[in-house]
């Protein structure tokens, strides 16, 4: 009897322990979304390895990126700042946050992510999943914390569900909001613009006049910062920009804590960069041509001015007519499919 | 027969009593206090607002006058030496039972209880200055009282954009006409779990800092409390550098390194109010920290 009893239970728990492998094992089909890496862009970040985008992940992440829930009071999701329209960033200098609250910088576009080595004009982030805390929890952004924001989404079935279709259970963990919000920033590629049917896929159509001499123009003065099909070199240089007064400001040596690094800021990509006006870390510049005028008039002089711009006078000189053509190419980097319009 | 009764009720209370008292005569383990004297040289601080007639106000070698209006550091890793040799580590892998904020306006922080410490006698205690870089996330989950002291609205010690907390957070003002001084400091090293392989950029703020007791601390019967002096006067004038507090002027560099900013708020700069803090690591293990007294 008693023995029959010890392997009635074995049994029992045997059969218990494959009910959970069960579960486990009838994951929902949840395949993984395939990059493509456009002509001429760099290698992928090394954290996308380890964070694959998969169809319910990205379909959660911009589920969270739109959640206004992730902020103290409801109002503010990470898509009030990154605006698809704007390429994902916004019209303000400086952002604005909960209660109206500005923050230190201009926003930055979320494009072309999974490409870059550094995140942010400090380039204080190298793993787009560590990104996503930074905000919750800051004062001027949504002022919350991860324990709030999960307690406000945890009941609401839509989001178990997601999470359980994305990572296998309903269990809603700081990590995996991380991970699923990386995974959507990752799958926003643009690499559609009239440049790359020119440039990169050779597709039949032809840069106009003004384009061509534009090009022509950004190449002599523009490309050596504003490096490969990603149009930026991911150095971190100080341009001389009008200085962000704040007492917080010391660009990239905010990090580094490098003297030499003081005020220099992330090249930034020209993707798209006639929807991400205004221009510049503080949001100096109200239109590219203001940005322009400025870099030939002269910029503000520092020990640790850019080379090139020392070697140049403190200026990239541009007449007129190149100013034109010079807008006119950088409006061929625009992706309309990208914004959404 | 009632009387008997009461007797014997007597007998086994004091019975229960007497075996109480046994054990406390050779416990294994009790409590160690550590308290903090947040001081300039040997006065204790006193925060006071820009006007203020009560500050303890303070002159810097190099003759600059302040004081603070707030004084908040983390204190962590701290690690009991026996006579010995022996390390006791307390709690060192958890924020929650073993770091804490010492905050001057908060007189309950400023005695910080170890439990739990083994019967013995400690001639060292080692502690750090902030966090250490792989428990240095702002992790809610996993230490939610840690995040929950340090994020308080009246400790701000949360480092949102760097690398987790704030290590200290220094309010002030300087020199007669009451210039604004804030000096924070925090760790803005990237990394993955503590692996310094993997640490591509940034400063650690974290310090280390050894310090030998001037009697032994006995655990046993008695608690002891170990007063730890923090001379804030080191902040300017300390071990490893002597500095000027220069506000930002037409010089947008701000390379002179001669000098310091008042206003620090990120690595920049920050290193050398680090080490006059918590040591360089090397030649200074002590920085602004000393053992005023042990008592048994």
């Amino acid at each position: 009897m008693k023995a029959v009893l010890t392997i009635l239970s074995i049994l029992l728990l045997l059969l218990s322990c494959s009910r959970t492998d069960v579960i486990e094992l009838t994951p929902y089909d949840n395949p993984e979304v395939p990059l493509h890496i456009p002509a001429g862009f760099p290698p992928l970040n090394n954290s996308v390895a380890g964070n694959t985008p998969t169809k319910y992940g990205v379909e959660l992440g911009e589920k969270l990126f739109h959640e206004k829930k992730f902020s103290g009071n409801n109002t503010i999701s990470c898509a009030s700042c990154h605006n698809q329209s704007r390429a994902f960033s916004d019209n303000n200098a400086q952002a604005v946050g909960i209660y109206g609250r500005i923050g230190l910088r201009n926003t930055p576009p979320i494009q072309n992510m999974a490409f870059m080595k550094f995140y942010n004009w400090d380039g204080n982030i190298l793993q787009l999943e560590k990104q996503p805390l930074v905000p919750i929890i800051t004062h001027e952004e949504m002022n919350s914390s991860i324990l709030e924001v999960i307690g406000k989404i945890s009941s609401e079935p839509q989001y178990t569900d997601l999470f359980k279709k994305a990572f296998g259970d309903e269990t809603i963990t700081p990590d995996r909001i991380y991970r699923s919000i990386a995974q959507y920033e990752y799958t926003l590629i643009s690499a559609d613009s009239k440049y790359d049917k020119i440039k990169q896929r050779n597709e039949g159509e032809e840069f106009t006049a003004s384009e061509a001499r534009g090009y022509h123009v950004f190449q002599q003065k523009c490309e050596s910062c504003h490096r490969t099909a990603l149009f930026t070199d991911q150095s971190f240089r100080n341009v001389g920009f009008p200085l962000n007064p704040s007492i917080e400001e010391a660009g990239r040596a905010r990090v580094t804590g490098i003297p030499a690094d003081f005020m220099r800021f992330r090249v930034p990509s020209l993707r798209n960069v006639e929807y991400t006006a205004p221009y510049g870390s503080l949001g100096q510049f109200p239109t590219l041509r203001a940005v322009l005028d400025y870099f030939d008039n002269g910029v503000v002089d520092a020990d640790n001015l850019d080379p090139i711009l020392k070697a140049n006078g403190n200026r990239i000189p541009l007449t007129e007519q190149e100013k034109h053509d010079m807008i006119a190419f950088l409006e061929t980097l625009s992706d309309s499919t990208f914004v959404g319009k | 027969m009632k009387n008997y009764k009461n007797f014997l009720l007597l007998s086994a209370f004091s019975l229960a009593l007497m075996s109480c008292s046994k054990n406390d005569n050779n416990p294994v383990a009790n409590d160690i206090t550590l308290h903090f004297n947040n001081t300039f040289k040997n006065t204790t601080i006193v925060l006071g607002d820009a006007g203020s007639f009560t500050a303890t106000v303070n002159t810097s070698a190099e003759g600059q006058v302040h004081h603070f209006s707030e004084l908040k550091y983390v204190i962590s890793n701290i690690r009991l030496i026996k006579t010995d040799g022996n390390e006791f580590p307390y709690n060192i892998n958890d924020l929650d039972k073993g770091a804490t904020v010492v905050n001057q306006a908060k007189p309950q922080t400023l005695d910080y209880v170890l439990s739990n410490i083994p019967a013995g006698e400690y001639k060292q205690i080692k502690f750090g200055l902030g966090v250490r870089r792989d428990l240095n996330t702002l992790d809610q989950v996993r230490f939610p009282n840690f995040y929950a002291e340090a994020g308080a609205n009246d400790t701000k010690m949360h480092w949102e954009w760097g690398a987790g907390y704030r290590f200290t957070k220094l309010e002030g003002f300087f020199e007669t006409d009451g210039k604004e001084m804030s000096i924070h400091t925090g760790s803005t090293v990237v990394g993955t779990d503590g692996d310094p392989s993997t640490y591509a950029q940034g400063v650690d703020a974290y310090r280390d800092i050894i310090l030998d007791l001037p009697n032994p601390a006995t655990v046993g019967r008695n608690i002891p409390k170990i007063t730890i002096k923090a001379d804030f006067d080191k902040l300017l004038s300390g071990k490893t550098n002597t500095l000027i507090l220069k506000s930002k002027t037409g010089d947008n560099n701000h390379n002179d390194d001669s000098n310091a900013t008042p206003n620090t708020m990120s690595a920049l700069q920050m290193v050398k109010f680090v080490d006059n803090l918590g040591g360089n690591g090397s030649s200074d293990i002590s920085g602004m920290f000393s053992i005023t007294r042990v008592t048994n």
